[in-house]
């Protein structure tokens, strides 16, 4: 009996792969409507219990939309890439990266990281997201084309945020749990060297408790607007060390208050604002000196610190104040109250430099506060424990 | 043979799935025992929150305000998929328990000082070494929403230096909690609430007032800067026992802020009225040439003692670099046996930073000038190094030159080396 051929089988299969490949693209845009066509017109709220990131207007302070992550999942930090097209966050419960379509406010990826993944920052190319694993010591390096992991970097000692060169060549780890900044090779995505901030006083084999205890070392490398310099602030060492970028060295050892969590960049570059949880006071740095021009008392628990209309606003979590401070006299300059028993969070500003966008976790909300006439306008239900905001191109995007 | 290529090429292929595959299964598996080992496998997370809502006429909740409706903070349960560690809950339910509960802190000193004098007629102090021991426990609780309870028990034992010198201040401003040898006493017991958006601190109770007027960032404990009263506080405030009193700070947390307070300053008083001390103190932060914050107050004082009845002072401390603090202090008192008035002043300079065993040392210098009436005068130069052995234990040394000039006596002067051990936890 003579087979018959299945006429299907009589195409060439490399024919039939290279036609569903062309088909895919247009029968996938055909199914997502396009929500979001300008993704700097967006504030990203980062929704730690209800597991998503949600998308504010910003002129309508109503949410477009929010894409949902999983059950569990708690994301941390949200970063857009530099052309807007994605939201890459991590999911600190899930240990995954996820890679989110803004125009169509879809997932587009999840992706296996590290352990307890948190901070992130994308390479200034767009090429490539670094996901920091604190509790797995490791650097996760997502390809923004192939969408996967290609590598994940070990040998940190819980790595928070990560700050990037402009040219892209190197990026610079904030150990926690260490007294030392990582410098990582780009090119090859390999832990280059360690900095090492500070000493730790001789004095301090007496006080093993503290030194041996909670250790509370570098949390953020921030760099100057020039990209010439990085001031990382130890919290233990109560100090900010100013390292060279051209040979990774720390030229100078700033003093500041107790326990600095990181330092925080004016957008004129001309000062850092430090803040300093173990005295609840900031310390300005004068950026061309490199010297503490002011210690100013604060708030308990500062959990950021953004510019606006010429002053500088610090997010105290726990007392739900912002204290604000003229950064042209360098003196205090009242609070805002926020409200009663609420936990306030971090916070971006709009790319005006004229609103910050505040999220407090507690009553599910984001404020938004006008930086000149310090107005405050509340956009309620954003979604559940508003961890933290971010605006494409805002010179004051952070988390905790 | 393209045949053939594509084989081969999908048993590579196949060959990489499947250790894809296992490499995959592995993980998966570690993340399971780090999952199981660290992680609260629980159900949703409940908890109850503040909500605010909207009411109407007819008593029927809005989530949003529709006409009519009024609006309203309420209570209700909240369920979450948030999964914590086991290390974040037992955190959480230990703060959440010492939040509750009544916070004590300790303070204690132990301070020898040896007298060398060098001038004058031979007082019973020359070549005398004293010890003073000091013990202060507070008691802090919070009692409702921005309003705590503060109490300072303390207890003190020893021989200050104070009474075989005579001075017209007290060589060692520990004495000056010395109600009675070996007792405990309270020295503060206050009840303090902040109102008008925390703008207001209204204070009540038993009060030291000196802890909110004329204080200075660089010479206003003695607990960790000088020893020396003269340089701790200024005279001409008046202020010899704490008592009864109330105490309104208005802190807008901007450059201005404003003091007035009451307090009682007697122990043998029967009624309120008695030793009576008003205070009124102004205060202003700039930072001029962005040299760094500096304070400036001015603070005006009323008393119905007899002894004087106004007092007029200022206090400054200026920061010159980030770690170098210049500070003075000037006060001028009414005196009810003289037609002149009382005065001191006082000046230094505090060093951050230390000499390089601990950057957390300090080191002081500071010159004190009392003249309380015509002839009589203090002159008193003091240096200090405290060494922060660790954060809770301070070892201080410290050198004063006194130099006392009374009415019908001879000119005195001495060296006083002293050494403070300081815990507070």
């Amino acid at each position: 009996m003579k087979h018959r051929k299945n006429p299907l089988m009589m195409i060439n299969p490399f024919i039939a792969f290279v036609f569903i490949l062309l088909l895919f693209p247009v029968t996938s845009l055909a199914d997502k409507e396009i929500k979001i066509t300008d993704p700097a017109s967006v504030v990203v709220i980062v929704n730690r219990d209800s597991n998503d990131i949600a998308f504010m207007d910003i002129e309508t302070h109503k949410i477009i939309g929010s894409v949902f992550l999983g059950k569990n999942v708690n994301p941390h930090m949200a970063m857009m890439s530099k052309d807007g097209r994605w939201v890459v966050t991590g999911g600190t419960r899930s240990n995954k990266a996820y890679i989110i379509d803004v125009a169509t406010l879809t997932l587009k990826k999840e992706i296996a990281v590290g352990f307890a993944p948190e901070h992130l920052a994308f390479s200034p190319d767009g090429r490539y997201y670094y996901q920091g694993n604190p509790d797995d010591d490791s650097v996760s390096v997502i390809d923004m084309v192939s969408m996967t992991e290609i590598k994940r970097i070990p040998g940190f000692a819980e790595p928070l945020n990560i700050t990037f060169t402009p040219d892209g060549s190197k990026a610079y780890v904030g150990n926690y749990g260490a007294h030392w900044v990582g410098v990582i090779d780009v090119s090859r995505h390999e832990l280059l060297k360690k900095i090492y901030v500070g000493e730790v006083p001789e004095i301090a084999s007496l006080d093993p408790e503290r030194y041996l205890g909670d250790i509370k070392g570098i949390s953020n490398v921030s760099i100057s607007n020039d990209g010439r310099y990085l001031y990382a602030a130890d919290g233990d060492l109560g100090i900010v060390s100013v390292i060279d970028s051209r040979e990774d060295k720390v030229i100078k050892q700033i003093r500041v208050g107790a326990d600095p969590w990181r330092a925080y960049m004016s957008h004129h570059g001309n000062y850092a604002v430090v803040a300093n949880n173990g005295d609840a006071t900031i310390s300005i740095i004068d950026l061309k000196k490199n010297e503490v021009v002011a210690t100013l008392e604060s708030g308990p628990d500062i959990m950021g610190i953004n510019f606006a209309a010429g002053k500088a606003f610090v997010v105290s979590s726990s007392s739900g104040f912002l204290y604000v401070y003229d950064m042209t006299s360098l003196t205090a300059a009242g609070r805002i109250k926020i409200g009663k028993n609420l936990q306030i969070e971090t916070a971006t500003t709009d790319t005006a430099g004229e609103k910050l966008y505040l999220a407090s976790s507690t009553d599910h909300s984001v404020y938004i506060i006008d930086g000149k006439t310090e107005a405050v306008t509340r956009v309620a239900n954003v979604g559940l424990y508003p961890w933290g905001t971010h605006i494409l191109d805002s010179k004051d995007n952070y988390c905790h | 043979m393209f045949s053939l290529l594509l084989t081969m090429s999908v048993n590579t292929q196949a060959d990489d799935n499947q250790e894809q595959l296992l490499n995959h299964i592995k993980e998966l598996e570690q993340r399971i025992i780090e999952l199981e080992t660290t992680t609260v496998l629980s159900d949703p997370e409940t908890r109850v929150k503040q909500i605010e809502v909207f009411v109407d006429a007819n008593g029927i909740e809005h989530d949003t305000q529709v006409p009519g409706s009024k609006r309203r903070i309420t209570y209700q349960r909240e369920r979450v998929y948030r999964r914590q560690t086991i290390n974040e809950k037992i955190s959480e339910a230990m703060e959440d328990a010492s939040n509750r509960n009544v916070q004590l802190g300790v303070d204690a000193a132990i301070i020898i000082q040896n007298v060398q004098q060098h001038r004058g007629d031979n007082k019973t102090a020359d070549g005398n070494f004293y010890q003073l021991a000091s013990t202060d426990l507070y008691f802090t609780a919070g009692l409702a929403q921005y309003t705590l309870f503060f109490a300072d028990i303390v207890g003190l034992s020893g021989t200050p230096p104070n009474n075989e010198i005579d001075g017209l201040t007290l060589a060692n401003g520990y004495a000056a909690r010395l109600v009675q040898q070996n007792d405990l006493s309270l020295r503060e017991a206050w009840l303090m609430t902040e109102l008008w958006d925390q703008k207001i601190s209204l204070v009540v109770g038993r009060l030291d007032l000196t802890n909110y007027f004329d204080a200075n960032a660089a010479a206003n404990d003695e607990t960790s800067q000088f020893l020396s009263d003269a340089l701790v506080n200024n005279p001409a405030l008046g202020l010899s026992e704490n008592g009864a009193g109330m105490a309104v700070l208005y802190d807008p947390k901007k450059s201005f802020s404003f003091r007035m307070g009451y307090q009682q300053s007697t122990s043998t008083a029967s009624n309120l009225s008695d030793a009576l001390f008003l205070l009124l103190e102004a205060g202003y932060q700039l930072n001029p040439f962005h040299l760094g914050e500096g304070n400036y107050r001015i603070w005006y004082r009323e008393d119905n003692t007899g002894s004087g009845t106004n007092a007029v002072g200022v206090s400054i401390d200026q920061k010159l670099t980030a770690g170098i603090t210049f500070f003075a202090r000037y006060g001028s008192a009414e005196n009810a046996a003289s037609s002149n008035r009382e005065k001191h002043y006082s000046t230094g300079l505090q060093f951050a930073g230390g000499l390089g065993f601990n950057p957390e040392d300090t080191l002081g210098i500071g010159y004190a000038y009392t003249n309380p009436v015509s002839v009589e005068k203090e002159k008193l130069l003091e240096a200090y190094y405290n060494l922060a052995m660790t954060e809770k234990l301070h070892l201080t040394f410290n050198l004063t030159y006194l130099q006392e000039q009374r009415a019908s006596a001879s000119t005195d002067a001495y060296v006083i080396p002293g050494m403070r051990l300081q815990a507070s936890f």
